[in-house]
């Protein structure tokens, strides 16, 4: 057990001595954890929207799809982007592979359904006297729409951070697609992988702290938020 | 040319395939208060949203001053609002809530004034709400910040449903009060489906008694609901909590409902011969109708309520009061089946 001490400590030792691996590490998590989210949530909301607000045939055919999706093991999209991004695949000429932006694509694929299914489920449990009530006080279409956007937020919200958890904590893509290049494309994760490996649970134990630190972190301040709107 | 502010013609409007709702014709004269009452299913609500503009009806027009006019129309915006039945609040701060439509109108200048003017028409005190969240109002209070909401806007057309209906009466009666201040200062039209029908008697000019998503009547009619049973060889009715005996001629199904015509009150409770039926009831509420000046009873017999239009010559012979046994006399051959 002494190695989680030792890791509790190392993580401090090593976040104030300011140990540039590991800054490296955390800076690509946060660089392509934001670029993956903030792609998820600007493709993922009006999708989860319109799945949730809308009837249409095919819907429940199409919620099943999306709720599948959701449990969407990382090393195989890990191993669909790895594909596509590689010389000889579709997207070769780009030359992603083993790049942030890479990573965050298949973080993206990741993240999408949890974005699409938790913001459809939270539309549809909106109180359908909310539609009633903005149109009688005299909103247009994209009113309606951007209000009740607005007031499934928290919903919307929750689905948000379970995807940013998923998307920060994810392994296989990071790996297969990043290839864990130091200084590069490792990030905590990947990093803690190596580490283990190497025997060095000290500072796997640290990066792992550093990682609950950055959700602790990113979650105190999504409950401000929710208190403050 | 002055038109009625809604004419409503051949509409028709179904849920799923099932028509609830099915109006030849109709028309509501500006500034005017209409009643709509009915049964819990009749179609209120639904005429309702309709009238708002919230859903376009299957099929049939709706017009508006003269122009026809659909959901998301410049009138549906910024001339109607409706109130729903359940108070229903957006998660935000009382202000926000009254604000909303001002906003969205792009009335941002005396905002505040407005949103204050407006909780104070309902009773509610701007300094100790206007901050307030949401979640810390009272179903009372909730319903009425929904409706300083719609009187913020000055709307043309005002529609209630079920104002009062889950409030206490203190609610109720600043809600009532407020929106009669609507139709009297801004000449709003308003038009409230309610349970309340001696409210309703008193204050419309007009009252439409919705009945399986028909106009049926102005609600002074006595509707009397199935099942049906047999009396006898060829007697129909229901036997009652008092042990009376109601008869009605053969129904033309069980679930059939009976318009019963009450010609006459008496005080004496002798059976009639031929087609006559004559029951025995007590007054249990006397009504005022504004628009005609007639009295209204309305006369408990068993459980069943039956509603008497009383002339002042019945009134004066009778002196009716709540609480009086009284015998009521209508005809066989006169009942009608919906």
């Amino acid at each position: 057990m002494n190695f989680l001490f030792e890791g509790f400590f190392q993580a401090i030792n090593l976040l104030l001595s300011g140990n540039a691996e590991t800054f490296s590490a955390i800076w690509s998590t946060v660089r392509v954890s934001s670029y993956s989210i903030g792609c998820s949530l600007f493709i993922g909301i009006p999708l989860g929207f319109c799945l949730g607000y809308f009837d249409f045939s095919g819907k429940k055919p199409l919620r099943t799809i999306v709720d599948t999706m959701m449990a969407l093991p990382t090393v195989f999209i890990g191993l669909l982007v790895y594909a596509f991004l590689t010389r000889r695949g579709p997207l070769g000429d780009f030359g992603l592979l083993f790049t942030l932006p890479g990573i965050a694509i298949g973080q993206t694929i990741l993240a999408l359904p949890i974005v699409i299914g938790l913001s459809a489920t939270a539309v549809e449990s909106m109180d359908q006297k909310l539609r009633i009530t903005i149109m009688s006080l005299g909103a247009n279409r994209r009113q309606l729409f951007l209000s009740s956007l607005w007031e499934c937020r928290h919903g919307i919200l929750a689905g948000a951070i379970a995807a940013y958890g998923r998307v920060m904590t994810e392994v296989g893509i990071s790996m297969m697609v990043g290839g864990n290049i130091k200084w590069h494309t490792r990030t905590i994760t990947t990093a803690i992988a190596l580490e283990t490996n190497k025997g060095q649970f000290g500072m796997g134990v640290a990066l792992g702290l550093v990682l609950l630190a950055i959700a602790f972190g990113v979650n105190v301040s999504v409950s401000f938020l929710r208190r403050r709107y | 040319m002055d038109f009625p502010i809604y004419e409503i013609s051949s509409l028709k409007h179904s849920y799923a395939g099932k028509t609830v709702l099915s109006i030849e014709h109709l028309t509501v004269q500006p500034a005017s208060i209409v009643g709509l009452i009915g049964p819990n299913g009749s179609g209120k609500s639904t005429l309702l949203k309709l009238l708002g503009l919230i859903e376009r009806p299957t099929r049939g027009k709706i017009r508006f001053n003269g122009r026809l006019v659909e959901p998301f129309s410049d009138e549906a915006r910024f001339l109607i609002t409706l109130l729903p039945q359940e108070p229903f609040l957006m998660k935000r701060s009382v202000f926000n809530n009254v604000s909303y439509g001002l906003k969205l109108r792009g009335n941002g200048k005396d905002i505040v004034d407005r949103v204050n003017e407006a909780l104070s028409l309902v009773g509610l005190p701007g300094k100790d709400f206007i901050r307030r969240p949401w979640y810390a109002l009272s179903g009372g209070e909730a319903q009425r910040v929904a409706l300083a909401a719609r009187l913020a806007l000055n709307p043309k057309v005002l529609l209630l449903d079920e104002p009062t209906a889950s409030v206490d009466a203190a609610s109720a009666q600043l809600i009532k009060e407020a929106s009669l201040r609507a139709r009297q200062e801004l000449g709003t039209t308003l038009i409230v489906a309610s349970h309340d029908w001696q409210w309703l008697y008193e204050i419309c000019d007009e009252i439409l008694h919705l009945f399986k998503g028909r106009i049926f009547g102005t609600g002074r009619e006595t509707i009397i609901f199935g099942p049906w049973q047999k009396l006898g060889t060829e007697k129909w009715g229901k036997i009652l909590s008092d042990n009376q005996q109601l008869c009605v001629p053969a129904p033309p199904d069980q679930a059939a409902a009976a318009v019963i015509d009450v010609l006459s009150v008496r005080e004496d409770g002798s059976t009639l011969a031929g087609d006559d039926i004559v029951l025995r009831g007590t007054v249990s509420r006397l009504s005022l109708e504004k628009k005609t000046g007639h009295l209204f009873a309305t006369i408990l017999v068993g459980d069943l309520p039956f509603t008497v239009r009383l002339t002042s010559q019945q009134n004066r012979e009778h002196t009716i009061f709540p609480g009086k046994t009284i015998s009521i006399r209508y005809r066989l051959d006169q009942i009608k089946w919906i």
